[in-house]
C-alpha cells in the first residue's frame, strides 16, 4: 500500500466528520429547543443540514448521513407540531426558513416546516404540496436532489389527500396527490437518469452500480401512488398510468426503463395491469435497446396468469378500442398481439429473449385458458416462425447444443409436457412436432426421452392407429436414423437405453378394441421398420407380443367373432413377417425366441389350420439354428429352448413331431462339447415322453424306449467327459431326469437302472478330492436321493413309484 | 452648554405631538448603529412644543431670540464640511429677550414636504432634524432632534414582469423572467430560469441583490456596490429544458426604495444579480435593474389578495408560449420592436447593449477579478446567520406566500408534461 488513503477509508473518515457535526448541531437545536428559542434552533438546524451540501461523498455514505440528519430533524418537526397544536403558531415560519441563503438546508427546512403547517391546517394542504415540490427544483445536482425529494416523499406519505370529495376545495383530492407524487417521480428519474450521463466514461460500472443502489428511491414514488386508496381503476388509467410511462419511456435510460416497468408491475393490483394491458404493452415497445424487455413482460404475464388462476379465469377483461368501444378480450389474445408488435419492433432484440417470451405467453396460454388448446398452438406457431428466423440467420438448420436459444426452445417444448401430463394433448398441437425438428440431434434425443418417460410415468394409452403415427412422428429421431447423426456410434450404451425406452413406449400403444389394436400394431410396425437392424430388434419384439396377446384376445372372442380364425391366422403371419424381417436383419437368436414363443402361443390358440403354421414357427427357428446360431453355448441354450418349446407344444401329428424330434436330437447329439452334447440329449428324452401333468392327455406319441435311449446315450457321453467332477455333475443331473420322467410315467426307467446310476455316482464322488463344486454336486446327488427316499416312503398313488430301489 | 461654568444656561427638549402614538423607525446612524425615530411621511404636519429648561432658576438668560428649524440636509462624507440643505424651515418661537422661567413654545410645520427618505449609505447620508435654538451673544445654545421620513409610493399592481433572454453563444442560453420590475420593500420576487442551452458544467446558481450607491457628479462621481443578499436558487449542473423557480422574501433584507438623482447628490439602485458558476469557478452574471419602493403600510394589510406571488414554473412550454404570443410586450431587447414595455425596460437598465437581434450578451468574468469579491464558491454561512439574527425581529408580514393562490391552476394545461393532463371526468359520478 502506499502513503494515500485508500477511497473507502477516505469515505469513512469524511462521513464521520459530518456525523460529528451533526452530532453536535443537533444537540445544540435540540438544546435551544428545550429553552424555546427556535430561531437558535432552527439555525443550528439549518447548520446540520449544510452537511448536505457535500459532492464528497459515495451514494452509501450520503445516504447514512441523510438517515442521521433526517432523523434529528423529527425532533424539530415534533417541537412545532407541538408547539402549533398549542396554539402557539409563530408567525410566518414558512417564509422565515426561506432566507436560509443555500438552497439545500433551505429546502429540507421548508419541507418540514410545511409539513407542520399542513399537518395543523389541511386547508393549506393543497397550494403546500404543490409548492414544495415545484420549490424543490432548484436542486439539481441528482445526489442532492434525489434525497431531497426523497425527504419530501417521506415528509408527506401521511397527508396526501386521498378522497375524491374534498370537504374544502383547498385540502385538495387525491387528483392533487396524484400530480404531487407524478411530479417528484419525474424529477427525481430525470436526476437520476442524469447522474449516468455525469462524469467520466471509465466510471461507467461504478455509476451504474450507485445509480443501482439508488434505485429504490425512485421506485418510492410508485409505491407512493400505489399506497393511494382512492384512485380507482379508472382513476389509474387516466391519470396515474399514463404519467408514469411517459416519462419511463421518455427518459430513453434502459437502467431506469426496466427498474420502473418492473415497478409499476409489482406495486399496483393485478385489476390496474388489467384494465391497462394494452397501454403498458405499447410502451414496452417504446422502450430503449438495451431494455430487458422480456423480463418485464414475464413479470407481467406471471402475476396475471397466477392471478386468473386465484380468480378461476374468472376476470373482466375488456380494452377500449379506438374508437372509444369497449370490447371484451381475452387475456392471451392481448399480450399475444402485444408481444408479436414488440418481436418485430425491436430488431434488436436477442433471439433467446424472443424465445422466452413465447415461454411466458405459453405459460400464460396453459394456466389462463386451459381449456383453449389453440392458443398454445399459437405460440407455437410463432415460436416456430422465430427458429426458422434464427436458422436462417445463422446458416444452420439446427440450434446448437448449448446456446442460449437452445436453452429455451428446451424449455418451450418441455412445458406443454409438463404441464398436460399427456402425449395425446401433445400430438393435437400441430406446431408442436415441427418445433421438436429444430433442435439438435441431442436435443431432439433428450426431448424424446423426456416424452417417453412422461407416457410411462402417467400410463398413457396411445389407441388409434394415427396416434401412434403422431407419438412416433414425435419421436422421430429415435424411429430412425438421422441426417444429422453423429457419424459415429458415439455411446452404445445410450443408444440401447432409448431404444428400450422406445421399447417400452410401444407396449403402451394399445386399445381395448382387438381389430384396433391390430391396426395399431401394424402402423407401429410400419413405421418402426425404417429404423434399421439396430433399432428393430429393440422395437420389434414388443410388436410380436402385442401381437401374440391379440391373437389370445381374439381366442376370447371366438364366440362374438366369426371372423377370429382367419384374423388369428392374420395376425401370425404379421408376427412372421415381422420375425423374418429381423432375420433379415442377421439377427438369429431373438427370432429364434420370437418364433418359438409364436408357436407356442399358436398351439395354444388352436384355430384353423394352426399345426401347420406352429409347424412352420418351429422350423424357422430351427432352421435359424442351424443356419446362424454357430457359438457353443449359444446353441446348448437355442436347443435346449427348442426342445422345452416341442414339449409344451401338443398340436402336431406324428407327421409333424416325428421329424422335429428326430431333428433335435441329432442336433442334440452333434454339439461339440460332451458335457453339452450330454445334457442336450438327455433333455431330447422328454421330445419321447411327455407326462401327463396338468389333466393332458396322455400323449399318443410317447416312446418310451427312445426317451431311454436318449438318457442312456447322455449317460454314456457323460462317461467320456475326462474330468471326474463334470462326470460326477452330469451323472448327478442324469439320476434327477431318471427319476422325473419315471414319475411321469416311463415304466422303462426302471429301479434297478436307477440305481446303477446312483452307484456309479457314488463311485466317482468317492474319487474326487474335495473342492466347493465337488460339495455342491454332493449336496444335488444327496437331495436327489432324499427325494427318492421320501418317494419310497410315501409313494405318490398317481405316479409310479421305486419298487425294488434299496438306498443305502 | 456651559463652557465656562458661568452665566446662566439653559437645556432645551423638543417634544413632539403624538409622540407616543407615532410610528418609529429604525435608521441607522453615521457610525452604523440604528436608532429609532419618529417616523413621517411627506407632507405630513409636524409640530410640538419647545421646552426651555433654566439650569439657574432665578436668574434670567438673556438672548437674541428662540427659533426652531425643520431642516432636511444632504451629506456627503467626501465633502464634510459642505452639507446641502434641500429643506430649511424656520419657526420664530420668540423675539430677544429675557427668559426668566421655563418657557415651553408650541411650533407647527405645516404640510411640510418631504421629499426624499432617510438614508445612509457609505458615502452619504440624508436626514432630516429639528433644530431649536436660543440665539445668543456668543454661544448660541442649540438642540438637534432627528425625525425619519419615509417615501410611500403606490404603483399599480399591474404585472409588469422582465423577461429576457441572455446568454453566451454556444455556451449558456437562459432565459430568466421576475414577475415583476418594481418591487416593495416587503414584497417577494418571484420568477424562474429557464435554460435554452446549457454547454458548461454549472455547479450553483444564485441572486444577489446588490445596492449602487452613486454619489457627486461628473468626475466626482463615487460608485459603491454593496451586497444586500446573497441567495442560493439552484444547486447543481441542470440540463437544457429545466426550469428553476426563484422566490426571494425581501422584508428580510436591509433595504431602501430606489433613490434616483436625489437633489442632484446621490442615487441608490438596486440591481438583481444572476449569477451562475461553472465547476471551474468561472461566473457568468446578468445584472438586472429593479426598482424598490416602499409600500404604505395601510394598505399592505389586503396586500393584494388576487395578486399572485408565484409564477407558474410548471412548465417551461407555457411560458415559452406565453412569451412568444406576447412578445409584443416581452422586455426582449429586440431595437426594431420599441414598444411601452421594452421602454420601460430599457430606461431600467439603459446600459444594455443593444446590438443584436439575439439573445443578449451575458457577462462572464475572468476568474482572478472574482477572487476579492466573494470568497469562495459557496455561500457563507454566515449568511444564515444573519439571516436567522433579523429573524427574530417580529414582521408584520401576515400572510404567507403559498396561502396566496397560485396561477397554476389556472394555467392551461402544458405540453411538456401530458402526463399530469388529466382527462376531464365527463360522467364519470367517482369524481
Amino acid at each position: 500500500m502506499t502513503n494515500q488513503v485508500s477511497p473507502v477509508e477516505e469515505q469513512e473518515k469524511l462521513l464521520e466528520e459530518a456525523l460529528n457535526i451533526v452530532k453536535v448541531q443537533a444537540f445544540q437545536m435540540k438544546r435551544c429547543l428545550d429553552k424555546s428559542k427556535l430561531m437558535d434552533a432552527l439555525k443550528h438546524a439549518s447548520t446540520m443540514l449544510g452537511e448536505l451540501r457535500t459532492s464528497l461523498l459515495s451514494p452509501k455514505s450520503y445516504y447514512e448521513l441523510y438517515m442521521a440528519i433526517t432523523d434529528e430533524l423529527r425532533h424539530l418537526e415534533l417541537y412545532l407540531l407541538e408547539e402549533f397544536q398549542k396554539g402557539r403558531k409563530v408567525a410566518d415560519l414558512y417564509e422565515l426558513v426561506q432566507y436560509a441563503g443555500n438552497i439545500v438546508p433551505r429546502l429540507y427546512l421548508l419541507i418540514t416546516v410545511g409539513l407542520v403547517y399542513i399537518k395543523t391546517n389541511t386547508n393549506l394542504r393543497r397550494d403546500l404540496l404543490k409548492d414544495l415540490v415545484e420549490m424543490c427544483r432548484g436542486v439539481q445536482h441528482p445526489l442532492r436532489g434525489l434525497f431531497l425529494r426523497n425527504y419530501l416523499l417521506q415528509c408527506t406519505r401521511n397527508v396526501l389527500p386521498d378522497t375524491h370529495e374534498a370537504p374544502n376545495e383547498n385540502e385538495g383530492t387525491v387528483r392533487d396527490a396524484v400530480d404531487f407524487v407524478l411530479m417528484n417521480f419525474a424529477e427525481m428519474n430525470k436526476l437520476w437518469v442524469r447522474m449516468q450521463h455525469q462524469g467520466h466514461s471509465r466510471d461507467k460500472e461504478r455509476r451504474e452500480r450507485e445509480r443501482s443502489e439508488l434505485r429504490i428511491l425512485v421506485g418510492t414514488n410508485l409505491v407512493r401512488l400505489s399506497q393511494l386508496e382512492s384512485v380507482t381503476v379508472e382513476d389509474y388509467r387516466r391519470m396515474v398510468l399514463p404519467g408514469i410511462l411517459e416519462q419511463v419511456v421518455s427518459c430513453r435510460d434502459a437502467i431506469a426503463q426496466e427498474y420502473l416497468m418492473e415497478c409499476i408491475i409489482q406495486v399496483f393490483p393485478d385489476e390496474f395491469h388489467l384494465a391497462n394491458l394494452q397501454p403498458f404493452l405499447k410502451s414496452c415497445a417504446e422502450l430503449q435497446p438495451g431494455v430487458n424487455i422480456k423480463n418485464i413482460i414475464i413479470a407481467l404475464i406471471e402475476r396475471l396468469a397466477s392471478y386468473s388462476q386465484r380468480n378461476e379465469g374468472n376476470m373482466n377483461l375488456s380494452v377500449v378500442l379506438e374508437d372509444g368501444q369497449e370490447q371484451e378480450v381475452q387475456l392471451f389474445e392481448v399480450f399475444s398481439d402485444q408481444v408479436a408488435a414488440i418481436t418485430q419492433s425491436r430488431v434488436d432484440m436477442p433471439q433467446e429473449d424472443m424465445l422466452s417470451l413465447q415461454l411466458a405467453l405459453l405459460k400464460l396460454a396453459q394456466r389462463c385458458h386451459p381449456d383453449k388448446l389453440n392458443y398454445v398452438d399459437r405460440v407455437l406457431a410463432h415460436t416456430d416462425k422465430i427458429c426458422a428466423d434464427i436458422h436462417q440467420s445463422s446458416g444452420q438448420s439446427t440450434l446448437e447444443h448449448h446456446t442460449p436459444v437452445f436453452k429455451e426452445l428446451m424449455k418451450i417444448i418441455k412445458l406443454p409436457c409438463d404441464h398436460y401430463k399427456n402425449i395425446l394433448v401433445l400430438i393435437k398441437l400441430s406446431n408442436y412436432a415441427p418445433l421438436i425438428r429444430h433442435l439438435s440431434y441431442q436435443g431432439r434425443v433428450m426431448i424424446a426421452v423426456h416424452l417417453i418417460n412422461d407416457v410411462l410415468e402417467t400410463n398413457t394409452a396411445i389407441s388409434t392407429p394415427q396416434d401412434v403415427e403422431a407419438v412416433l412422428g414425435l419421436l422421430d429421431v429415435l424411429v430412425k436414423d438421422q441426417p444429422d447423426q453423429p457419424p459415429s456410434e458415439s455411446d452404445v450404451e445410450d443408444f440401447v437405453e432409448e431404444q428400450g425406452l422406445l421399447a417400452r413406449l410401444i407396449h403402451h400403444f394399445k386399445s381395448d378394441s382387438a381389430d384396433q389394436q391390430y391396426l395399431i400394431t401394424s402402423t407401429a410396425r410400419k413405421i418402426l421398420q425404417g429404423g434399421g437392424a439396430r433399432r428393430i430388434q429393440h422395437t420389434f419384439p414388443p410388436l410380436v407380443f402385442h401381437a401374440y396377446r391379440l391373437a389370445f384376445v381374439y381366442k376370447d372372442l371366438k364366440d362374438q367373432d366369426e371372423m377370429w380364425e382367419k384374423k388369428c391366422q392374420k395376425i401370425f403371419q404379421f408376427c412372421h413377417q415381422t420375425i423374418t424381417m429381423l432375420v433379415k436383419a442377421e439377427l438369429a437368436e431373438l427370432p429364434l425366441r420370437l418364433y418359438l414363443q409364436g408357436a407356442l402361443a399358436i398351439s395354444e390358440i388352436g384355430f384353423a389350420n394352426h399345426e401347420t403354421i406352429a409347424y412352420e414357427f418351429l422350423s424357422q427357428a430351427f432352421s435359424l439354428y442351424e443356419d446362424e446360431i454357430s457359438d457353443s453355448k449359444a446353441q446348448l441354450a437355442a436347443i435346449t429352448l427348442i426342445i422345452a418349446t416341442f414339449e409344451q407344444i401338443n398340436c402336431f401329428g406324428a407327421e409333424n413331431a416325428e421329424p422335429m424330434r428326430t431333428q433335435c436330437a441329432l442336433a442334440a447329439s452333434k454339439l461339440l462339447k460332451k458335457p453339452d452334447q450330454s445334457r442336450a440329449v438327455a433333455l431330447c428324452s422328454h421330445l419321447f415322453w411327455k407326462g401327463t401333468r396338468d389333466g393332458r392327455p396322455v400323449w399318443a406319441l410317447n416312446d418310451a424306449s427312445r426317451a431311454l435311449d436318449c438318457l442312456k446315450k447322455a449317460a454314456r457321453v457323460a462317461q467320456q467327459c475326462m474330468d471326474g467332477g463334470v462326470q460326477a455333475q452330469l451323472l448327478a443331473e442324469l439320476l434327477g431326469r431318471y427319476a422325473l420322467l419315471r414319475e411321469r410315467g416311463n415304466q422303462s426307467l426302471t429301479p434297478s437302472l436307477i440305481d446303477a446310476i446312483i452307484q456309479k455316482i457314488r463311485e466317482e464322488l468317492a474319487n474326487l478330492d474335495q473342492s466347493e463344486e465337488v460339495e455342491q454336486i454332493t449336496k444335488h446327488f444327496h437331495n436327489t436321493l432324499q427325494h427318492l427316499k421320501n418317494r419310497i416312503e410315501s409313494p405318490d398313488p398317481e405316479s409310479l413309484g421305486y419298487e425294488g430301489l434299496t438306498l443305502s | 452648554m456651559s463652557f465656562f461654568g458661568f452665566g446662566q444656561t439653559a437645556d432645551i427638549e423638543i417634544v413632539f405631538d403624538d409622540a407616543d402614538k407615532r410610528k418609529v423607525a429604525e435608521v441607522k446612524t453615521d457610525d452604523g448603529k440604528k436608532e429609532k425615530l419618529l417616523l413621517y411621511y411627506d407632507g405630513e404636519t409636524v409640530s410640538g412644543k419647545v421646552n426651555v429648561t433654566l439650569r439657574k432658576p432665578g436668574s434670567k438668560l438673556e438672548h437674541q431670540g428662540i427659533k426652531v428649524e425643520l431642516i432636511g440636509q444632504i451629506e456627503l462624507f467626501y465633502d464634510r464640511g459642505n452639507h446641502h440643505e434641500f429643506i430649511s424651515l424656520v419657526k420664530e418661537l420668540a423675539r430677544p429677550g429675557d427668559l426668566l422661567q421655563h418657557t415651553s413654545y408650541p411650533f407647527e410645520f405645516a404640510n411640510v414636504e418631504k421629499p426624499y427618505e432617510v438614508y445612509t449609505g457609505s458615502n452619504v447620508r440624508l436626514r432630516y432634524f429639528l433644530r431649536a435654538t436660543i440665539v445668543r451673544r456668543l454661544t448660541d445654545i442649540t438642540k438637534e432632534v432627528d425625525i425619519a421620513v419615509h417615501t410611500l409610493c403606490s404603483y399599480p399592481d399591474v404585472l409588469n414582469s422582465i423577461k429576457m433572454e441572455v446568454g453566451i453563444e454556444d455556451c449558456l442560453h437562459i432565459e430568466f423572467e421576475y414577475n415583476k420590475s418594481k418591487y416593495h420593500l416587503k414584497d417577494v420576487i418571484v420568477g424562474k430560469i429557464y435554460f435554452l442551452l446549457v454547454r458548461i458544467k454549472i455547479k450553483h446558481m444564485e441572486i444577489s441583490i446588490i445596492k449602487r450607491e452613486t454619489t457627486g457628479s461628473g468626475p466626482n462621481t463615487f460608485t459603491e456596490n454593496e451586497t444586500v443578499a446573497k441567495y442560493e436558487i439552484m444547486d447543481g449542473a441542470p440540463v437544457r429544458g429545466e426550469s428553476i423557480p426563484i422566490r426571494v422574501f425581501l422584508a428580510g433584507y436591509d433595504l431602501t426604495p430606489t433613490m434616483r438623482d436625489i437633489n442632484n447628490k446621490f442615487s441608490v439602485r438596486y440591481y438583481l444579480n444572476l449569477v451562475l458558476m461553472d465547476t471551474e469557478d468561472r461566473r457568468y452574471f446578468k445584472q438586472q435593474e429593479v426598482i424598490l419602493w416602499r409600500k404604505s403600510d395601510k394598505s399592505r394589510l389586503p396586500l393584494h389578495p388576487h395578486h399572485p406571488q408565484t409564477v407558474s414554473y410548471q412548465g417551461h412550454q407555457s411560458l415559452r408560449k406565453q412569451s412568444v404570443s406576447s412578445d409584443d410586450n416581452s422586455a426582449r431587447a429586440t431595437p426594431s420592436n420599441p414598444d411601452p414595455e421594452n421602454v420601460m425596460q430599457r430606461s431600467v437598465s439603459p446600459s444594455m447593449p443593444e446590438k443584436q437581434n439575439g439573445p443578449l450578451q451575458m457577462e462572464r468574468e475572468k476568474p482572478e477579478a472574482f477572487i476579492d469579491k466573494l470568497a469562495g464558491a459557496h455561500i457563507n454561512e454566515n449568511d444564515t446567520n444573519d439571516t436567522s439574527d433579523e429573524i427574530e425581529e417580529p414582521k408584520p408580514v401576515e400572510k404567507l406566500p403559498v396561502v396566496e393562490k397560485p396561477l397554476i391552476a389556472e394555467k392551461p394545461q402544458i405540453a411538456e408534461k401530458p402526463t399530469l393532463n388529466r382527462p376531464e371526468p365527463a360522467g364519470s359520478p367517482s369524481q
